[in-house]
């Protein structure tokens, strides 16, 4: 089988869900020594950026990113023993976390999830997550984005209190800050000075990849 | 803007609706739940807890505001927890559950179908004796719960649980099984306390299902909790929070007599939910009323009223979901403004 048939299959069955069969292809991919690095970003991750567009597209909903996504792991754990990692770009670092007093974390997952498949360094703080840590986390890492969620209104004052932080720390040109969740709005993103909000996860990694010259 | 005092009560203004009279103005019930606590000085815990807390934040704020149902909700949990689910309670916050309580097959011995009195279950008894011995002449009582598939994604986490969806589907059904059991033991008990039960599902929303599976996981438990209540006598709503444009008619499809929504065009939910139920919604909780202002939230209530005004059998208004304990009670007070403005009738009383 030819690599193009073979990258196509592995894309069509990570869209359909087809954990077991996304690995044997990956495994088959070692086999006839095709380069992890272009199995990675040739089959994978075109595929979750086509299960990216489905969700976007209202046709895939939680349950068929998250199952995705696992599909998508499973066939990245096969190859990335074998990756050379001098051919990877270097990668658009974020650090994401819900804000402090909120666990909803099934949005923050999903962009966390939509970001790791768009090759994106994602370092996530988890859930209920303390003001100081999301700056502290990004100095230490060298981050270019920090993305904050939260599904409560009385939680999201905390992303005001995050950057206004870094203004008092004079580092808020450091990184660009996204923000999202439920009662979050571009209204609610000016008044606080984020300077970015997307209404979903898909919309999140296509902004970023916008600002950053990726597209 | 000019606003008219109410010439009905809100008791006389449902049951006027209920029996196709004349109305003196649109029927309004902003979502007003655990944040009436702090009319009275209390807090959330206390009011999660103290049945007489609760019935007191209620009554204080309906005599403040005079909506029209009392609408008593704590948490999107309380029937996990009476099935078992242990949950987190903070002084000014709603409970929640932050372990799951089945991480395997073998958990399910963990939990069980709540009877009547589990949980804090009769804590909304005994607040509903209180209110109908105080206001129960005036004003109708209910009490929203969380239903089949957020009660059962509440036990299992949600990520989990919409994973079983495709990986355990046997596992999902089984958790809905006994959390429809549970929901339909504490509407039989709120049926018998003289209040309307409410079918909150925040997990089964459009924003996390597909209408697919929504008719495969949420639409059949849903409809068995509807069909309880018409066999009790009783009146159901049903309120789905988020995106709702895909599975509107799925709502309305289950038999609810009221379609209660958040993210949704009205505009859209009219035409398919084509007067099979009353339409109740939506102004916007985390925008509109978290930051008014007061003129702005005028205006979006008139123009739902106006897109609303021929709907048939009728249309309430209300906020899209709970109000948040952050929004400023005079942003309420603007909601209940415009329903006496824009939303007043021509009406004569003895007609």
């Amino acid at each position: 089988m030819d690599k193009e048939a073979l990258f196509s299959q592995i894309s069509q069955a990570l869209v359909d869900m087809e954990e077991n069969t996304v690995v044997e292809l990956c495994k088959k991919t070692l086999e006839i020594n095709i380069p992890a690095y272009e199995t990675i970003t040739q089959a994978l991750i075109p595929g979750m950026d086509r299960v990216s567009r489905l969700y976007e597209e209202e046709e895939y909903f939680l349950p068929e990113v998250l199952i995705c996504s696992d599909a998508m792991n499973a066939g990245i754990d096969i190859v990335k023993p074998h990756l050379d990692k001098n051919l990877l770009e270097k990668p658009v670092k974020v650090v994401i976390g819900v804000v402090e007093g909120d666990t909803h974390d099934i949005g923050k997952n999903l962009v966390r999830i939509m970001m790791e498949a768009a090759g994106f360094e994602v370092y996530d703080l988890g859930r209920d997550v303390p003001l100081d840590r999301f700056i502290n986390k990004a100095e230490e890492v060298g981050s270019d984005f920090i993305g904050m969620s939260t599904l409560m209104t009385t939680t999201m004052d905390g992303m005001k209190t995050v950057i206004d932080k870094l203004k008092e720390k004079n580092i808020r040109d450091k990184y660009k800050v996204l923000i999202g969740g439920g009662p979050i709005s571009q209204s609610f993103a000016d008044r606080i000075g984020a300077d970015l909000y997307t209404k979903d996860a898909s919309e999140a990694v296509r902004r970023v990849k916008e600002i950053m010259g990726r597209s | 803007m000019q606003i008219r005092e109410d010439i009905l009560t809100p008791r006389e203004r449902v049951l006027a609706f209920l029996q196709g009279k004349p109305l003196d103005r649109i029927i309004c019930m902003p979502i007003v739940t655990s944040n009436a606590a702090h009319l009275i000085g209390k807090n959330i815990m206390e009011f999660q807890l103290d049945p007489e807390v609760m019935a007191k934040s209620y009554i204080a704020a309906y005599e403040k505001f005079g909506f029209d149902l009392v609408y008593l909700f704590t948490n999107c949990s309380y029937v996990a927890e009476a099935m078992g689910a242990e949950l987190v309670y903070s002084d000014d916050e709603p409970a929640n559950s932050e372990v799951p309580a089945v991480n395997s097959i073998e958990d399910l011995s963990k939990i069980k179908v709540a009877e009547k009195h589990d949980g804090k279950f009769p804590v909304f008894y005994e607040a509903l004796d209180i209110l109908n011995r105080n206001i129960g002449d005036k004003v109708f009582l209910s009490v929203c719960f969380s239903g089949p598939v957020s009660t059962a994604a509440t036990l299992r986490g949600t990520e989990r649980f919409a994973k079983d969806t495709y990986a355990n589907p046997e596992l999902c059904h089984t958790l809905l099984r006994m959390a429809t059991d549970s929901c339909k033991n504490f509407i039989r008990e709120v049926v018998a306390h003289g209040a309307m039960p409410i079918i909150l599902e925040p997990i089964a929303s459009g924003s996390i299902f597909s209408p697919k599976m929504y008719q495969k996981f949420a639409f059949p438990y849903i409809k068995e909790l509807i069909d309880l209540a018409h066999e009790l006598g009783a009146l159901i709503p049903l309120h789905i929070c988020g995106k709702t444009h895909k599975i509107v008619d799925q709502m309305a499809d289950s038999g609810t007599d009221v379609v209660s929504l958040d993210e949704c065009s009205l505009e859209v939910a009219k035409e398919k939910v084509a007067g099979r139920a009353v339409i109740l919604g939506n102004i916007t909780p985390a925008t509109d009323l978290l930051f008014g202002p007061v003129e702005r939230i005028h205006q979006v209530c008139k123009e739902a009223i106006e897109t609303m005004k021929d709907y048939k059998p009728g249309f309430f208004l209300s906020s899209g979901c709970e109000i948040p304990t952050k929004v400023p009670f005079e942003h309420i007070q603007a909601m209940m403004d415009a329903a006496r403005s824009y939303g007043a009738y021509d009406y004569n009383k003895g007609e």
